[in-house]
């Protein structure tokens, strides 16, 4: 029995590898399964190669899994191009097409010996059960279900589900490729079988991309308008508004270009209502303009960067963190603004939540740093209780407030109570230009430095956010991690793997990736001798976002590497190993006291 | 039309002092524009002002409604997100020929095939003042700026032709020169129940041509309403856009008589038509739940 099953399956366009792989997702969640899902693509608009993975496990997960359990080809071309993202080593059950001609011991695979190879009639047994080999996604769920004993009762019903609108004919064959699958399985037992362990907790999961659940979170925190411009791999964000927004009475505008897209946000946001714009990195460049004039007229906005392989069209497919820079520091001017990144789908709904209030309670535009990794990935997920999570509105002038209105007042906490058109008594001048107290232009360099104080003073308050930061491991441990957005979920593996070996070791995953909170930084790192700071940039852009603010101790180091290739949990504890033996070796040469 | 409502021009006049040079042409388009919010009748707060970057593009401070005089190029994008998200208020667009026509003129077609209900009035004086003199995307081919010493080699943007071209619904033409003309022409498009534009010849006194000037405007115009012009056919009008920069029409080339559904109402109707299949709010992830369904319940 194994507790986590890591399944890679790669075919042609037409194969319905992704398919299959929703199904098994969406049967696993139901039967309480933890699953991570990922798919990657050839380049090619339909067709050519497609892949995907999917991880299950009794206990949670919080990054797609490294090394395959189970590797399926339908053909070894397509599998092969997908390299190191389907990675087979020697616990790898590799399950392949017997249609492809290939001896099993001749499959291409290089400088590895699977623990098992088993050529399948996979087509042959398509065709067979259903007349067409377009069937041949469904023979490999029978078979999965059957050697790996994993829900096979959802899965069918997921089948019928699915199939039920195309006739009794095309349903019987789906049934009868299952059952081939099934039937084959229970004829050619695996000689090392390893079924997976039933989940502990049988409850039903929620099931959910990162933008998806950023786009429920939207609703959730009040957002009623979004515009934006398609972009891979923010798309689905708009995807899903554009079905969802309307029915909350909100609006969604598909802009010309992602210009107008941020332009149309910010105008609902001045008119009063909680607004939202999604892209990637080269749309982000396109509307860095309009981010500083929302910084300057001070109003919310949420801008949700999820993050692709750059710069330019770079990779637009795969997952990079390499925009922490153009988040913080590409607005023109004097400025700060926020910027949250979740860890995964799950704190996806609370990030995006936390941006809406910070958006609304600082008058100010938050971006978040979501990645393409959290947001096309399928995770199962708890239930998330709504109840918990509170969405502030923005504070607006009373009765008092609105005689002689000043809508860039001196607070003294920097916020100053916002009006909106079609109240009476508000009217001010909304500007890019600087501006006094009332919203008329000045070209003062006195009242220029109080407002841009101002701007800045505001977000004074973040500092006390404590939610906005997790911590997991021994506080008083001397080795650390820190690490954000995807990354840190390799590093939570990473740090159970770690002290499962007996090291102790700590975790700082900041959400709030800016502004810096120093306080916070500097508190974990007390007990701190040594450590990395994990992220997908060749850069290694927190890192040295961090050392701008804080004098980090020399043994933290960077471990980075540009995108497309993710971090495994492996690779992390080796290194932490390696730093734990130095700072061994460092106790050894002190003289005792 | 009534001129008995509740307001007077003043109302909409702020205590900003207009930074425009002495006869900047932009003066009697503020003062025609007050006269027609006056006729209008709604009050200063229920209006939105959107500007962006330019001489012209400062006007929204000078009245009393909620202004924003947002970046260079980006007043139309903004202004429909403030007519989407609360369609109850009157929402004017104003800027500069640079603003609406070479650094926004991306976002102008789009806003005409939305058709939302947005009043967009271009002050179009053939060059670009702010900056001091340079090439405008209206200055005519041949000029010579300082950005264009040895004269211009491109021809200019047709404003009229161009919204025409992309199916605006309502296109006039004016100049301070007629004030009269100017304020009536400004509050039918206010009127217009969709998205209505308003080219206004405004001359730039310290970098304009000669022949821009609100002199020649008196001397050479020719209100459409002397000459018994039908505004109600395209082709007409696009006939009569294709003289911009030779004669100066004055009034409303182009009005369509039956005016298709404004953007925002047919999201209103969206709105109430969709709203009965929310989730509450707080259960909107219910959607995300995989459950194993009884037998037989598949639907």
């Amino acid at each position: 029995m194994t507790s986590d099953l890591v399944i890679g399956m790669a075919g042609s366009g037409g194969d319905g590898i992704v398919s299959a792989g929703e199904s098994l997702t969406s049967a696993a969640a139901c039967e309480g399964y933890h699953v991570i899902m990922t798919k990657a693509f050839g380049s090619q608009i339909r067709g050519g190669e497609s892949s995907c993975r999917v991880r299950l496990s009794t206990s949670p997960i919080f990054n797609p899994g490294g090394t395959l359990g189970v590797a399926v080809a339908l053909n070894w071309n397509d599998f092969m191009k997908f390299g190191p993202e389907l990675p087979v080593g020697g616990n790898t059950v590799v399950i392949y097409d017997a249609h492809t001609g290939v001896a099993p011991d001749e499959i291409p695979l290089i400088g590895v010996t699977p623990r098992e190879v088993c050529s399948v009639p996979i087509a042959d047994m398509a065709k067979r059960a259903s007349g067409s080999d377009r069937a041949k996604n469904i023979v490999v769920l029978g078979m999965l279900a059957g050697w790996f004993g994993i829900a096979q009762a959802a899965l069918l019903q997921g089948i019928r589900k699915r199939f039920a609108k195309k006739g009794a004919a095309v349903l019987e064959g789906a049934e009868r490729a299952f059952n081939g699958g099934l039937e084959y399985a229970a004829r050619h037992p695996l000689r090392h079988s390893r079924p997976i362990a039933r989940p502990a907790g049988a409850g039903a999961k929620l099931l959910a991309d990162g933008n998806e659940m950023c786009a429920a979170a939207a609703i959730f925190a009040g957002c009623e308008f979004f515009s934006g411009y398609p972009i891979t791999p923010s798309t689905e964000i708009m995807q899903f508004l554009s079905r969802e927004i309307w029915k909350y009475g909100g609006a969604l505008l598909q802009a010309e270009d992602e210009i107008a897209g941020i332009g149309a946000a910010l105008g609902a946001s001045f008119a009063g209502k909680k607004a939202m714009t999604a892209t990637s990195g080269p749309g982000m460049s396109l509307k860095t303009e309009m981010l500083g004039l929302a910084s300057i007229a001070e109003l919310p906005l949420v801008v949700v960067n999820v993050q692709r392989g750059g710069p330019s069209t770079g990779m637009p497919t795969k997952s990079e963190q390499g925009d922490l820079f153009q988040a913080v520091f590409s607005a023109h001017g004097d400025v700060l603004r926020p910027v949250l990144a979740p860890t995964s789908v799950a704190d996806m709904f609370a990030i995006t939540l936390h941006a809406f209030n910070i958006a609304e309670r600082f008058q100010t535009p938050v971006v978040i740093l979501s990645d393409q990794d959290i947001a096309q990935r399928k995770e199962s997920l708890d239930p998330i209780d709504t109840t918990q999570f509170v969405p502030l509105q923005r504070r607006t002038p009373n009765d008092a407030e609105l005689r002689g209105y000043q809508r860039f007042r001196f607070t003294d906490d920097g916020v100053s109570p916002i009006s909106r058109p079609g109240m009476l008594g508000g009217n001010y001048q909304g500007a890019g230009i600087e501006h006094n107290e009332v919203g008329a232009p000045t070209a003062s360099g006195a009242l220029h430095a109080r407002m841009t104080e101002k701007r800045f003073r505001k977000f004074d308050a973040l500092r006390a956010h404590a939610d906005l930061f997790r911590r997991d491991g021994d506080p008083g441990a001397a080795l650390a991690l820190i690490s954000w957005g995807s990354s840190a979920g390799v590093c939570r593996e990473a740090l159970q793997l770690a002290q499962d070996e007996g090291l102790r070791v700590k975790l700082l995953t900041p959400y709030l990736l800016y502004p810096v909170i120093e306080e916070t930084y500097r508190e974990f790192l007390a007990s701190v001798r040594a450590g990395m700071i994990v992220e997908q940039s060749y850069q290694g852009q927190l890192f040295r976002i961090l050392r701008m603010f804080l004098d980090l101790p020399a043994e933290i180091q960077s471990f980075a590497r540009s995108g497309a290739l993710p971090f495994q949990p492996g690779e992390v504890v080796e290194r932490l190993r390696a730093v734990a033996l130095r700072l061994r070796h460092a106790d050894a040469l002190q003289p005792a006291e | 039309m009534p001129l008995n409502t509740a307001f007077a021009a003043s109302d909409f006049k702020s205590e900003l002092k207009p930074i425009w040079c002495p006869g900047c042409g932009d003066f009697g388009v503020l003062t025609a524009l007050y006269r027609a919010l006056a006729n209008i009748g709604r009050p200063p707060h229920e209006i939105a002002f959107v500007s962006g970057i330019g001489c012209s593009s400062r006007i929204p401070g000078y009245t009393t409604a909620y202004g924003f005089n947002s970046v260079h190029g980006r007043a139309l994008p903004i202004a429909q997100g403030i007519k989407l998200a609360n369609p109850d208020l009157l929402v004017l667009v104003a800027g500069g020929d640079g603003d609406g026509f070479s650094i926004g003129g991306g976002h102008l077609p789009h806003v005409i095939r939305r058709n939302i209900d947005l009043t967009y009035i271009v002050m179009d004086n053939q060059i670009y003042g702010l900056t001091k003199g340079q090439l405008s995307p209206t200055s005519p081919r041949g000029l010579h700026t300082v950005t264009s010493p040895e004269g211009s080699l491109e021809d200019p943007v047709n404003p009229l032709l161009y919204v025409l071209g992309y199916g605006a619904h309502f296109v006039a033409q004016s100049t301070p020169a007629d004030m009269m003309g100017l304020a009536a022409v400004i509050e039918e498009a206010i009127r217009f129940p969709g998205f209505a534009f308003v080219n206004v010849q405004s001359p730039c006194v310290t970098f304009g041509e000669p022949d821009q000037q609100l002199k020649a405007h008196r001397e050479g115009m020719k209100p459409l309403a002397t000459i018994g012009y039908n505004p109600t056919h395209r082709m007409k009008a696009m006939a009569l856009a294709q003289t911009y920069g030779k004669d100066l029409y004055t009034g409303v080339l182009y009005r369509n008589p039956n005016p298709p559904p404004t953007y925002e109402s047919l999201v209103r109707e969206r709105q109430r038509h969709l709203a009965p299949q929310a989730l509450p709010r707080d259960r909107i992830l219910d959607q995300f739940m995989q459950r194993v369904a009884p037998e037989g319940s598949e639907a």
